[in-house]
């Protein structure tokens, strides 16, 4: 297996098939902003998007920018080769991140250094384009 | 009111295990059904329910019951799901029978997993889960990954370690020496287990579950036509299932509890048991990451000791509480679930062989323990008094 890919680079091999309730989020990722629904009444952050919400039921809710920067829960490196697409890019990292603007929303994501992430660890958002015109959140340390 | 000890396993039939059957699941569905039938000494014309699970890699359950000449089906289900819907289908089964729908249910599981159609490995990610689209871009679209993120946390969190994980395969593979259904039946040892090549950090290769050709089918009706029957009725004491939460959910946001914590306590409460009741217990393992924490999850050991547990010998046979007695997933095979129950009631039954838990009269056998699905689902077991 080929360990070419510089890992410090996102790994961004699909490109995503948007639903009636996501839209907006990948619409507004392309113009370079990271929005999630906030619900005007309760005002809590949903995710995945989706009408209602699920802590008091209501249907009314804005898309707001929020701070994507966050706190790393877990990652996996994968170097078994699932899909052709795969071919060439392994090993690669995810992370998943909980939200510093909601801290019970996570997220998955790719990552940006040659490093491990760590458990805990406070990342920075960048978001990248990938196929299709599509655009990703993608996590990094603030140490490089 | 309780269906507690009203409804009984009376018949279970499986197929080879194999890398590549050469038949259709069709074939395979009959083949085990026609098994679990004449386990139980019912006729095929008596058999008026069938129950499956399935995402799309399986034969209607109307096309096996037209195979197997049934004319008038009076009962069925084809749920939905992976594995961790498997234990409901017994569940709902049981439901039926005792509420006088059908009188002879079989559940089954069919599939050629290794030949046909691979879990996650078909090319392409799924387009129809919501949450898909927010992963898949990434290449993070295969249950290896998403069960070794969960693991991850879990190392992170409690100082879990990967020879933990490894005593869990060592510890199955060496159950599986003795079962002539097992498709891995060479001993290995923690060597074997970190020489095995990453498939996703921090799993190898023997952290995962066996994809399979095969066909389970796990045959019920109720406790007292049961008692006319050729075996031991093995009744279904607890059965629960229940909605867990994704990955992503911020309803639980740690990844290291899953929903069997959630729903153990009723399933125990429902079968008048407590952990320290069950002799012998068969725990989904998709991943070796999985039978730890259930272990923890259904209470037989404290929240982030589940490593600890399985180092003392405790799973192994002869130990508190021996678990995957067959191998597991991990060296018998994967029929998604169903072979857990095959093996549990085997057990119950004194039919176990050379593997045979002594005195064994209470049994647990879960699902997958609601990660990624958003399900779980779990059944207790017990001998027939």
């Amino acid at each position: 297996m080929s360990e070419s890919l510089d890992e410090s680079r996102a790994f961004l091999p699909f490109a995503p098939i948007p639903d009636r309730d996501s839209q907006p989020y990948w619409d507004a990722l392309a113009r370079g902003e990271f929005r999630l629904q906030r619900c005007s009444d309760c005002k809590a952050l949903r995710w995945p998007a989706r009408a209602l919400c699920n802590r008091c039921r209501s249907f009314e809710q804005a898309w707001e920018e929020v701070d994507a920067n966050a706190r790393i829960v877990s990652w996996v490196r994968t170097h078994q080769v699932f899909a052709p697409a795969l071919h060439d890019a392994v090993p690669y990292r995810v992370v998943q991140v909980a939200l510093d603007a909601q801290s019970d929303l996570l997220l998955i994501g790719g990552w940006l250094s040659s490093r491990s992430p760590r458990a805990g660890e406070h990342v920075g958002v960048q978001i990248v384009e990938g196929l299709e015109g599509y655009h990703f959140p993608c996590w990094k340390p603030f140490d490089g | 009111m309780s269906i507690r000890d009203q409804v009984a396993i009376v018949g279970i039939g499986c197929t080879e295990f194999s890398k590549d059957s050469g038949v259709s699941t069709l074939t395979l569905g009959t083949q085990a059904i026609l098994a679990a039938l004449d386990d139980a000494g019912v006729p095929p014309a008596d058999l008026d329910g069938l129950a499956t699970f399935r995402v799309g890699d399986s034969v209607l359950p109307a096309i096996l019951a037209q195979a197997l000449g049934i004319r008038d089906l009076k009962y069925y289900v084809d749920q939905f799901g992976g594995g961790s819907v498997s234990h409901s289908i017994i569940g709902q089964a049981a439901l039926a029978v005792h509420a006088g729908i059908a009188d002879h249910v079989v559940c089954y599981r069919a599939l050629n997993a290794r030949s046909e159609f691979r879990m996650g490995g078909t090319g392409r990610p799924l387009v129809d889960a919501v949450e898909t689209q927010y992963q898949a871009p990434y290449g993070y679209f295969t249950p290896p990954q998403q069960f070794a993120m969960a693991a991850r946390a879990h190392m992170e969190r409690y100082g879990t370690t990967e020879a933990q994980f490894g005593q869990i395969a060592v510890t199955q593979r060496a159950h599986a020496v003795d079962n002539e259904r097992a498709l891995m039946r060479e001993p290995i040892g923690l060597d074997d287990y970190f020489a095995s090549r990453w498939i996703v950090e921090p799993f190898r290769l023997l952290d995962c579950c066996l994809e399979t050709d095969a066909a389970v089918a796990i045959l019920v009706t109720s406790t007292e036509r049961a008692r006319d029957l050729k075996q031991t009725p093995i009744l279904i004491s607890g059965a629960s299932w229940g909605s867990g939460r994704t990955l992503y959910s911020n309803e639980q946001p740690d990844l290291t509890r899953t929903a069997a914590a959630d729903m153990a306590p009723r399933l125990f409460e429902m079968a008048h048991v407590s952990p320290s009741d069950i002799d012998v217990a068969q725990i989904y393992d998709c991943f070796s990451y999985s039978v730890l924490v259930q272990l923890e999850d259904y209470g037989f050991c404290k929240k982030g000791e589940g490593g600890p547990f399985i180092e003392s010998g405790a799973t192994a046979l002869g130990g508190s509480l021996p678990t995957n007695t067959h191998g597991g997933f991990l060296s018998e095979g994967y029929v998604h679930g169903l072979n857990h129950i095959y093996e549990a009631v085997s057990q119950l039954r004194g039919a176990a062989g050379p593997r045979q838990v002594e005195g064994a009269e209470v049994a647990l056998s879960t699902a997958q323990a609601g990660y990624v699905s958003g399900n779980t689902s779990a059944l207790v077991l017990r001998r027939d008094a």
